[in-house]
């Protein structure tokens, strides 16, 4: 039975939780995306479907046609011209495509290691939320599925030798990610968006990234403190809830900055860069101990003679 | 680097002054090295010469076994060995040589970005075509990356690196792409490029950064490499910022070498730009 109005695209993507429309990045993305330039999906969670372990979500299907990943998501919605980037010029264009690879880059390894190879978060958040929104008998096997996947990918592209082991690239990717949550506050500034008035694709996927950061219940997260402390990101985090999702989200308005000064955005950055030299010196510390243990080849020649000397006295 | 080597390389690098013998390790480059590895050290030699530090470039073939991450090129410099652009650039900074001091915050934030999206699209792209694609792989990579051995050892090595950069793709989910779209996702990154150039003479303004380096090493060797077809040369030269840009550096930087021509270009090339 036909009607005069073509049918509404239809999305497939995780469901939601902990305020959010959907706990899972890439979905994140695109329906914050949707929700800026006006697109209107027809949204099914694949939550309790088959569909947990046979379709890459998210997944976008639109008179037969099926379109998977965020990007290429993105470029279809832009063709049917729902198209939030209008307005960028051709500068903003190019920088969007370079905040995205450094989100990818420096911000998704330790996203990754936080919800699904960090143990104690695996054990008593991620796991229990997947297994309990996955039909019998795939609740055994897709969390289990996704830690793998999560945990190869960090290892074969950050862990170069002689960093063979999770353990040694979690310092560097904590850093890395956390020098990368500064860049976007830095460029950020104190706009509500991040090329000024209007949401733009950029603004979707930095959500989609950030959000779930934000708002789940780590037991152990210290990138999510850090994250709690960049108060120009949380706000942007809670605009958007606020702005494109509010049927989702409760009466329950989350303090995310703890610190209810109102310390500038500048003096906030330069404590958070000396935070995280702090932290480098801290994680050095600890990489002494991985290193004089026997297991590891020992790298610096100094630390050596300390520990012949205490073994011949 | 994990962040303790990190730190211990700074600290002695900041006591020593740039000494005249610094050495640069890369593959053979006439019959070894492959596009990806001559891109990232053709950036590396780029930007040390930005900085104006004198380096020897020496080839070998074993140069990948010695580099402490596994990645080329590397340098030598007094008693301590440094790969990859990235460390290479903290090296240089606690020497005292650094490019990118005039910038503030946001500069920094976008040289980074930038940075992060020709690693990500260009490199891969690069290693994408020269491994994961068939036709290349049989005919130019294994070949090339296993020259110096003999039998049964070239075969073993070439296919180990082949399978190595595989698993790669699949992890960050490149393996389900074809040639085309991989051509197309170059050309989407030198158009971001080309339209953060635009007239300047460099990405930030007047003075060169590592960005500079780092761009020119990859667009110029994409240009000057003869692959199985010219489609990813020919996706270059159609932005005519991105060209200049590279016929500018290489004046500029190279000029004392265009004549013995050795130095920057590999043996599948042709030895100067189009």
């Amino acid at each position: 039975m036909h009607t005069n109005m073509a049918e509404p695209m239809e999305l497939l993507c995780w469901g939601g939780d902990w305020d959010l429309p959907s706990v899972h990045t890439d979905s994140l993305v695109v329906l914050a995306y949707a929700k800026f330039a006006g697109a209107k999906l027809a949204v099914k969670s694949v939550d309790w479907t088959w569909r947990t372990i046979t379709a890459s979500v998210p997944q976008l299907h639109y008179e037969g046609s099926t379109v998977t990943e965020p990007t290429q998501i993105l470029n279809f919605l832009r063709k049917q011209s729902f198209n939030a980037d209008y307005e960028l010029t051709a500068k903003q264009g190019a920088d969007t495509m370079a905040y995205i690879a450094l989100l990818e880059e420096k911000l998704l390894p330790a996203l990754l290691h936080t919800f699904w190879v960090d143990a104690e978060n695996y054990a008593n958040l991620t796991r229990p939320w997947f297994t309990s929104h996955s039909p019998f008998p795939l609740n055994f096997f897709v969390p289990g599925r996704q830690a793998s996947l999560a945990l190869s990918r960090i290892l074969l592209t950050k862990a170069e030798s002689p960093l063979l082991n999770i353990t040694e690239v979690e310092g560097k990717i904590y850093s890395e990610a956390k020098e990368c949550l500064n860049l976007l506050s830095h460029r950020l500034g104190n706009f509500r968006f991040f090329f000024g008035d209007m949401p733009t694709s950029l603004d979707a996927f930095v959500f989609g990234h950030i959000a779930p950061l934000i708002k789940a219940p780590l037991p152990s997260g210290q990138l999510q403190k850090h994250l709690n402390q960049l108060d120009n990101l949380c706000q942007f985090c809670n605009t958007i809830l606020k702005n494109y999702f509010t049927d989702a989200t409760t009466e329950k308005r989350m303090d995310c900055s703890p610190t209810a000064t109102h310390d500038p955005v500048d003096a906030n950055l330069q404590k958070l860069t000396q935070l995280v030299n702090k932290e480098s010196n801290l994680i050095e510390k600890m990489d002494d101990n991985l290193r004089s243990s026997p297991q590891h080849r020992p790298h610096r020649h100094e630390a050596k003679p300390s520990a012949l000397a205490s073994e011949r006295s | 680097m994990s962040l303790a080597a990190e730190a211990f390389v700074s600290q002695i690098a900041a006591a020593e002054p740039w000494p005249e013998n610094a050495t640069l390790y890369q593959p053979l480059k006439e019959d070894q090295i492959l596009l990806s590895d001559s891109a990232s050290s053709l950036a590396v030699q780029t930007f040390l010469r930005m900085c104006g530090l004198p380096v020897q470039v020496s080839c070998r073939a074993n140069a990948e076994y010695m580099s402490p991450s596994g990645k080329v090129p590397f340098i030598h410099v007094g008693n301590q060995v440094v790969s990859e652009l990235g460390p290479i650039v903290q090296f240089t900074k606690a020497k005292g040589h650094s490019l990118s001091d005039g910038l503030d915050d946001v500069q920094r934030a976008e040289m980074k970005a930038y940075m992060e999206l020709v690693n990500n699209m260009l490199l891969t792209a690069e290693l994408y075509i020269q491994w994961c694609d068939d036709f290349t792989a049989t005919e130019i990579s294994r070949p090339r990356y296993s020259s110096p051995y003999s039998w049964p050892l070239n075969h073993i090595l070439a296919y180990q690196k082949q399978w190595e950069i595989r698993r790669k793709m699949t992890a960050i989910g490149w393996s389900g792409k074809n040639l085309e779209q991989v051509y197309e996702d170059v050309s989407q990154c030198c158009q971001a490029l080309s339209q953060r150039l635009g007239t300047q003479p460099y990405f930030f303004n007047k003075q060169p950064t590592e960005l500079d380096a780092l761009v020119f090493g990859h667009l110029f060797t994409i240009l000057t490499t003869q692959l199985t077809s010219d489609e990813l040369a020919e996706k270059v030269k159609s932005y005519t910022n991105l060209l200049s840009f590279c016929h500018r550096i290489e004046q500029t930087y190279f000029k004392e070498h265009d004549r013995e021509g050795q130095s920057v270009s590999s043996r599948h090339s042709k030895s100067s730009l189009p």
